[in-house]
């Protein structure tokens, strides 16, 4: 072999060689060091109550048992609720048991005679003490017991309304108003 | 590690304990939703006869003349507070001329009326309604807090006395007239 022809096969591998080195040095993976995020979600207990309508009017005949009110009104409650908790009630209140409705000249209607009928159930007098309103003012008007599967859920409550004048014979003809106040508590 | 140091941590991990407990019992309220209650109880003031018509047969001259039959007066009222009195009045719209055939006339002082069995009275009075000197007071109820609202009957009894005057000399003929009865509620 000619001193040429070794010195060409040697340069042909010291270029296989070094083209083998590049290669295999360009195919190694560089990481970066790990950089975490911490995730946090939220889901916030809430209740709440909303009412279809906001007023109702009554036309009362004197002594009469039966003045219903001019239309129903449905709250509907709604809730996400904390596994803790056992129960969704809804109440209906008045601030005074002796006052519930007044013409403010000293001529009232109790809650005591005034009624709900809850999603066509019997008509009740509000003559309850419940957690909001006026001792011997309110009434519940549903509880919801809150297992697995409804810890986050509504309910809704169709009140009808009426005034039971029988033992109020002698009411003077006048307007009487009042706040009748619907409220929810989760406990 | 001591006792005192172990009997430390007990209670603070009791502690813990309870506030979690704790935290978890307290009740969570919906906001209040209120319903605006409107009632009115009119004022009324209103009359109704048992009946409309009374004959009488008279004999000239004579002071019995008695009507055909009685009527009744229920008043019936449901008052604003500040009403102190409900009268009930039996009255003509022409003293002079309390029946008449056209020509000749009765009048309304020879008309009586007895209330209740009570005594025989000529409608000579100037009452609230209709002529001076036509008509006579039937009732006169004092409204207190009882009765604002409430009823009342007057059984009132027709005579006509044909001794007063010329009357002995009144022509046979047939007097036809009409007697009002009207309630009115004061002040």
């Amino acid at each position: 072999m000619s001193l040429r022809l070794q010195i060409g096969r040697a340069g042909a591998v010291l270029a296989l060689a070094v083209s083998a080195l590049i290669t295999t040095s360009q195919a190694q993976v560089r990481n970066s060091g790990a950089s975490t995020i911490t995730l946090q979600a939220v889901l916030s207990d809430s209740l709440t109550l909303s009412l279809s309508g906001n007023a109702v009017n009554f036309t009362l005949t004197p002594g009469s048992a039966n003045n219903p009110g001019s239309v129903g009104v449905t709250a509907t409650t709604s809730w996400a609720l904390r596994p803790s908790v056992g129960r969704v009630r809804v109440y209906a209140f008045f601030a005074s048991s002796a006052a519930a409705l007044t013409d403010g000249a000293g001529n009232n209607i109790p809650s005591a005679d005034f009624q709900i009928s809850n999603n066509a159930g019997p008509f009740t007098a509000l003559t309850t003490t419940v957690p909001f309103g006026g001792a011997n003012a309110g009434l519940l008007l549903s509880s919801t017991r809150i297992r697995g599967n409804n810890r986050s859920g509504s309910h809704t409550d169709l009140m009808n309304f009426n005034i039971n004048l029988t033992t109020l014979p002698n009411l003077p003809a006048a307007t009487y108003t009042g706040t009748l106040t619907i409220r929810a508590q989760a406990i | 590690m001591n006792t005192g140091k172990v009997s430390r941590i007990t209670a603070i991990a009791l502690g813990l304990a309870l506030a979690t407990t704790m935290a978890s019992a307290q009740a969570l309220n919906s906001g209040a939703q209120t319903i605006a209650l409107n009632a009115t109880l009119a004022e009324s003031l209103t009359l109704s006869l048992s009946a409309n018509a009374v004959n009488f047969t008279l004999a000239a001259g004579s002071a019995a003349n008695a009507g055909s039959t009685n009527i009744t007066a229920t008043t019936k009222w449901v008052l604003k507070p500040g009403r102190t009195a409900v009268g009930v009045y039996a009255y003509f719209a022409n003293a002079g001329a309390a029946l008449t055939d056209g020509t000749n006339n009765i009048p309304s002082s020879a008309f009586f009326i007895s209330d209740n069995a009570g005594p025989s009275t000529a409608l000579n009075s100037s009452v609230a309604f209709g002529a001076a000197n036509g008509g006579m007071q039937l009732a006169n109820v004092a409204i207190t807090g009882l009765n604002k609202s409430a009823t009342r009957t007057d059984l009132m009894a027709f005579n006509i006395n044909l001794t007063g005057g010329t009357l002995p000399q009144l022509p046979a003929s047939v007097y036809t007239g009409t007697l009002n009865i009207q309630a009115q509620a004061t002040p």
